[in-house]
């Protein structure tokens, strides 16, 4: 076991925790014990391409590379001028949204690790030594990430803000960090008052989708927001700003650096001061109904009733032929929703998809107008949404599930090629065709029903995509039946990159098309053959 | 039988619990002293490992008192626990460290010294034969020798009371005899052992006194000898079948088989 840095350096304050009466040694072998166990822990950041990870090595370190590399971000509104509550207001928003969701995303695990009380709290140690080992553990990784995210820009903000700007800086983020930690506990003493652990771990789920997703999106806005910020812009006071944390911390440097001591602003800074301590004492009062609600991530209380969805029934019948491969689309769907790992990795690329086609619309807007793009052939920038494809395909070997795939081999499977088949039909049908038809809807909006032939085109192709993906990069036989972390090797990500020539292909393809009359229509024509033969012979040949 | 009749090593008076309106635990009363194997049964639900989690402080909002070694638990801090070993039902570990970082950190919350935990715990994994394995991790385990983990876990420190929530589950047959005879001669030694556990004719044969809860109240206490005579069983098993109402097996066994083969072998 090796001696952190970071538990020397937590040394210094070991007065500090005996004043609180906190038995310091013993919270720092759990301390030692606990990060030897998450340098053994892949953190989400790096969960959908953890093909560049090896055993060995501080993963925990890297990832906050990736953090210094998103703080880069903040470095261009430090030189905004002085328009303090405005520029101020913006960094601490993106630094609230990355530290927050990677709060919720990497260290709930921390906070719900139901293992602590069977283990610990079992052992001749006292329970404010235990929560205060919980607490110190957060924040010492809490502390590493902020460090690396404002690392970079507090330099600039030294540089060109100057000394005072940039203690006010420090403390306020030292504020802010404070905050955000008891705001995410009380967060779940809020859920785990009303919902079950089941729920508390979906939304855990979703958070972190949304993180992967949101890290995208913010940076085109963040970048795009620029071209809208208006330097005279002038700060009104509205009763909303109240309720909106980061604007608390932009007052302080308006009422101490611009001298304005106007009654909002500095009602705001009073609330950067008590909002945090306020939430911390919150915290330490509800910290004992928070432990017994944790009881709660160990029971299984969910509803008891069958879930049946018409529309589920629909897609069964429409796209399988067989009663076996009816059944194993249902289990395909099924896995698809509710495996949480699985989830993790497959829909932030979902949301990536979704996006990306506006990305190069907004893109166009900037130069041209709008009725110039509605004129334009801009809808195939629809193709990007195939490029999710490919990933979503290589995917579906692996689960976090894997060990329930012993059924497939004990159980007299008839034909075992139906059971691929009918996953990349529910792929299609569940997460495909819906995310599609629902760009399809906004697209047919913005360019009108001409573009319908060439959605038709693109859809099929999307199937085809998907047939290619499979036949390159599925050697097993089944789906779900791999753990994650094994497999995962650079060679397979090569191949999901060279698929997206395959999109190019198509693109390519579809375009010379439209050259001719008719083109458009014969391409369809022939991309349907093609599509449906490939999907016999593919399916045909694994038969045997 | 050694049974020395001084302070009782574990005191229950009654002992009750609710979760929001579910009673739990109906007023438990029970004095455990030094020398006894307790063998703590019941149905699935009965109250059982709501009684561990209160002895071990984890449950804190209970009514009665409950006093371990002569000390009330909730007017005392933490350091109760010292002379208690625990072995928990799922088996819950921290199955990333290897065996030997666990049972050293183990070893230390409970107060040892860093190098005296890890060399005792590397001479009881001898014993097992796990030291090839001994620096590997838990998570590589098979489910009897993470079993086997728990259990040099809960005895590192050389604890007077002992709790064992199912010790035996997932270990061969060789190994059970090992962990039997080793609970004997720690009683003989004067521990107390506190024995919950499902299979009844393990219980039967190590306990020297079992005790019965039904929907959170004692049903039956007594030597294995007593209760066979109360109740005219010749097995364990058969005086809990007895003695909770549950003498109708056969029938849900045929009716479980009957729908299994649709009524076949019937006819």
């Amino acid at each position: 076991m090796n001696e952190f840095y970071s538990l020397k350096f937590l040394d210094f304050f070991r007065p500090l925790f005996r004043l609180f009466q906190i038995d310091y040694e013993t919270m720092r072998k759990i301390l030692q014990i606990k990060l030897t166990m998450d340098q053994r822990r892949i953190p989400t950041i790096f969960a959908s391409n953890m093909s560049k990870n090896k055993e060995k090595g501080n993963q925990y370190l890297k990832s906050l590379l990736v953090y210094a590399l998103y703080g880069l971000v903040i470095i261009p509104f430090v030189s905004l001028g002085d328009n303090y509550i405005f520029l101020v207001s913006i960094i601490f928003g993106i630094a609230m949204f990355i530290l927050m969701t990677s709060m919720i995303s990497d260290f709930s695990t921390v906070l719900l690790d139901v293992r602590d009380k069977t283990i610990l709290n079992t052992k001749p140690v006292h329970t404010r030594t235990i929560n205060a080992a919980k607490i110190v553990h957060v924040m010492i990784y809490m502390a590493l990430l902020t460090g690396a995210f404002i690392g970079i820009p507090s330099a600039f903000i030294l540089g060109v803000q100057g000394i005072a700007f940039f203690l006010l800086f420090i403390v306020a983020i030292l504020l802010l960090l404070m905050f955000i930690m008891t705001l995410t506990a009380l967060v779940y003493i809020f859920i785990l008052q009303f919902f079950s652990g089941e729920k508390l771990k979906d939304i855990i789920n979703y958070v972190q989708i949304l993180l992967s997703v949101g890290i995208i999106i913010g940076y085109q806005i963040v970048v795009r927001s620029f071209e809208f910020v208006d330097l005279n812009f002038v700060y009104e006071f509205s009763w909303w700003h109240l309720f909106i944390p980061p604007i608390w911390f932009g007052a302080p440097f308006e009422l101490l650096l611009n001298g304005n001591h106007s009654g909002p602003i500095i009602l705001l800074s009073v609330l950067a001061l008590i909002g945090p301590l306020l939430s911390i004492m919150l915290y330490y009062k509800l910290m004992p109904s928070f432990e017994r609600n944790l009881q709660k991530l160990m029971e299984n209380n969910g509803s008891n009733k069958k879930k049946r969805l018409l529309l589920n029934t629909i897609w069964e019948k429409l796209i399988c032929t067989s009663k076996e491969e009816k059944q194993f689309f249902r289990f395909a769907s099924i896995m698809l929703a509710r495996e949480r790992d699985f989830k993790l990795r497959v829909y932030p690329s979902l949301g990536i998809a979704f996006v990306f086609p506006f990305i190069f619309l907004f893109n166009f807007i900037s130069t041209g107008s709008f009725s110039e793009l509605q004129q334009s052939n801009m809808h195939l920038t629809m193709y990007f949404c195939n490029v999710m494809i490919g990933i979503v395909v290589f995917m579906l070997r692996f689960s976090g599930k894997y060990k329930g795939a012993w059924i497939f081999q004990t159980s007299p499977i008839q034909t075992q090629s139906l059971v691929y088949s009918a996953t990349l039909k529910a792929v299609l049908a569940k997460l495909y065709v819906p995310l599609f038809l629902l760009l399809s809807i906004i697209y047919i909006g913005i360019f009108s029903v001409r573009i319908v032939p060439d959605l038709a085109v693109m859809l099929v192709t999307g199937i085809l995509h998907t047939l290619i993906s499979y036949r390159i990069m599925t050697h097993n036989k089944y789906p779900f039946s791999e753990p994650f972390e094994t497999g995962q090797q650079g060679g397979e990500s090569m191949k999901t990159f060279l698929l997206l020539i395959v999109v190019g292909f198509f693109f390519f393809g579809h375009f010379l098309a439209m050259k001719f009359t008719f083109g458009v229509l014969i391409y369809l024509v022939i991309l349907l053959a093609i599509t449906f033969f490939t999907w016999k012979w593919i399916f045909k040949k694994t038969v045997e | 039988m050694i049974t020395i009749h001084d302070e009782p090593i574990l005191s229950l008076k009654n002992v009750t619990m609710r979760y929001s309106n579910n009673v739990v635990l109906n007023g438990i009363n029970l004095d455990v002293h030094r020398g006894e194997i307790i063998g703590y049964i019941g149905p699935n639900g009965a109250g059982k490992s709501t009684t561990l989690k209160i002895l071990l402080g984890l449950i804190e909002d209970y009514q009665g008192t409950v006093e371990v070694f002569g000390e009330d638990i909730a007017a005392s801090d933490y350091s109760y626990k010292r002379k208690i070993g625990y072995v928990p039902e799922n088996a819950e570990l921290y199955d990333n460290l290897t065996a030997c970082e666990y049972l050293t950190f183990i070893g230390e919350l409970y107060g040892m010294d860093r190098h005296d935990a890890e060399e005792k715990a590397e001479n009881l994994i001898l014993q097992f034969q796990m030291e090839d394995v001994f620096h590997n991790r838990i998570a590589s385990f098979s489910k009897g020798m993470r079993q086997k983990i728990l259990i040099i876990s809960s005895l590192l420190h050389n604890p007077d009371l002992i709790f064992l929530d199912e010790p035996l589950s997932g270990l061969d047959a060789n190994s059970v005899m090992v962990i039997k005879d080793i609970l004997e001669q720690l009683v003989a030694q004067g521990k107390t052992i506190f024995y919950s556990s499902h299979i009844m004719d393990v219980v039967e044969k190590i306990s020297n006194r079992i005790v019965l809860l039904i929907d959170g109240e004692i049903a039956a206490d007594g030597t294995f000898e007593a209760l066979q005579e109360q109740n005219k069983q010749g097995s364990l098993e058969g005086i809990f079948n007895q003695l909770t109402g549950f003498d109708d097996y056969k029938q849900t066994a045929q009716q479980f088989v009957d729908i299994v083969t649709d009524g076949e072998g019937r006819e």
